[in-house]
């Protein structure tokens, strides 16, 4: 019996994973995108990107899986997305927007002398990005990224409200047969999983810590 | 002929008028120091001669080379402005070192990144020259310290020698010490001075008064965006002829 669950499980943590890691992907590079709308000197632009972000960041997303996947055929008559492809746009919709709000101020942190220092050496514009500024960028994102990796995982969970087999539902299914342990089994999956997380982060903050 | 010479140079932000027709020219070798009160420009001019901000009018020239023009968009390329800073070092009141880097990347990052495009210099010739210049600096044994594992002193003279190491035909300093504590102020004002009996061509914003006077060759003092009145150290300093630049030292030898 454990055998049994721990396989259907594993099942669901994989889809758990899939989602958690195409999220990232596609999400990390094109919340950079978006932070870099949010401080375009180009006013309407910077503008509508804000505008974006806080709608995105203000509401459910819960809701927002909701509408990208029941949206275009009620809305358009369109063919509805395949369940997983709804839930992953929401996700990276949602992430980019919230990472986006990280990397800016990780980038706002860093200050003007650095990009001033590196432009009175003769350095070009993309030099001081990568050979100045990025680093540190990163060195003061590290600890918020951790949070919000976190909370991926954890809110990977909602995608079964579209009936997407993410582990929660599979130990779900064991409530019928009367068993309530599967439920608390799936725990495991997410604390072991945090866990790895968790220490990879701090390994990673360890490693920026050489310089201030 | 001179090495620089500045010529009407104007800038306002927004309505504020920062600078006001600045003219002033400096000899190769020769040290130009700038003293006045707070907010009277200093900055704001060492920053348009590193075309860190753009004058609204006026000329720059090096060598006798028009390298700035307000009315001549064609020198405002931005593609060339990056090689034209390079006959300006800046070093910043706070430093600005960047703290990934030991002191020893800090003074070579900028010439390599050069060299790499020129294909020019090897990177150990790069390097070799980076720990003399630290040497010269009095920070042999500095050169694979971080910048916060150093003293600002040390710092501000790590910040010297990344300057030179770009061989910059004026180097420019802005208020050097004062974001120092006074006990450190001696040993980046003795790396100053030596370099000033090199005949490093140096212009040198500064409140050191005394320092002002040992140092350079010539002295200007600004006060609300104009240059109120220049020449030898010894006449501006210690004889000066304005009104104005005499409340300003009195102030000065009060406090
Ligand atoms: N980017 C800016 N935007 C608007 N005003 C500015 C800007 N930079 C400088 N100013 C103004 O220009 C004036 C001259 O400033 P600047 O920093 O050049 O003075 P300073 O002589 O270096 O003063 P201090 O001795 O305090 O360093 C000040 O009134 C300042 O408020
Ligand atoms: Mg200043």
């Amino acid at each position: 019996m454990l055998l049994n669950v721990t396989l259907s499980l594993l099942e669901g943590f994989g889809t758990t994973l899939k989602l958690f890691f195409l999220t990232l992907v596609f999400s990390l590079p094109l919340g950079l995108l978006i932070s870099f709308g949010t401080m375009s000197r180009i006013t309407p632009l910077r503008g509508l990107i804000k505008t974006v972000v806080w709608v995105v960041r203000g509401s459910p997303l819960l809701l927002q899986i909701l509408i990208i996947f029941y949206g275009p055929g009620l809305l358009f008559d369109l063919p509805l997305l395949p369940r997983f492809t709804a839930a992953l746009l929401s996700f990276v919709i949602n992430y980019s927007c919230y990472f986006s709000e990280i990397y800016r101020g990780g980038i706002q942190s860093v200050p003007k002398g650095q990009s001033e220092a590196g432009e009175v050496l003769g350095m070009t514009k993309s030099q001081i990005f990568f050979k100045v500024t990025l680093l540190q960028v990163i060195k003061r994102i590290v600890p918020p990224m951790g949070n919000e990796f976190i909370t991926l995982v954890k809110d990977t969970a909602l995608v079964r409200v579209i009936a997407v087999y993410e582990i929660i539902w599979m130990g779900e299914s064991y409530i019928k047969k009367g068993m309530i342990w599967p439920l608390f089994y799936t725990a495991v999956f997410y604390l072991a999983f945090n866990g790895i997380l968790t220490l990879l982060f701090g390994w990673l903050e360890k490693k920026l810590n050489y310089f201030r | 002929m001179s090495i620089l010479e500045v010529n009407h140079i104007e800038k306002h932000f927004g309505a504020t008028q920062v600078l006001n027709d600045i003219s002033f020219s400096l000899e190769k070798g020769q040290a130009l120091s700038i003293i006045g009160s707070s907010g009277s420009g200093k900055t704001t001019l060492l920053r348009c001669l590193n075309f860190l901000e753009k004058p609204n009018g006026g000329t720059i020239s090096v060598n006798g080379n028009v390298i700035f023009d307000a009315a001549d968009p064609a020198t405002q390329n931005e593609k060339e402005i990056r090689k034209k800073r390079l006959h300006f070092g800046l070093v910043f009141q706070n430093f600005n070192l960047f703290p990934q880097y030991t002191a020893l990347q800090n003074v070579t990052l900028a010439r390599e990144l050069l060299a790499k495009e020129r294909d020019s210099e090897s990177r150990e010739a790069i390097e070799a020259a980076g720990r003399e210049l630290l040497a010269q600096m009095g920070l042999a044994d500095r050169a694979g310290h971080y910048p916060h594992q150093l003293s600002g002193g040390q710092q501000q003279r790590v910040a010297i020698a990344r300057a030179l190491a770009l061989h910059p035909d004026i180097l420019c300093f802005d208020e050097p010490t004062s974001a120092l504590d006074p006990e450190l102020t001696g040993e980046v004002l003795r790396v100053i001075r030596e370099l000033a009996e090199q005949n490093t061509t140096m212009i040198i914003v500064t409140h050191e008064m005394a320092f002002a006077r040992d140092v350079a060759d010539q002295v200007i003092f600004m006060d609300g965006g104009v240059i109120v009145e220049q020449g030898d150290p010894r006449d501006v300093i210690d004889h000066p002829r304005e009104e104005r630049t005499r409340q300003f030292l009195a102030r000065y030898s009060e406090n």
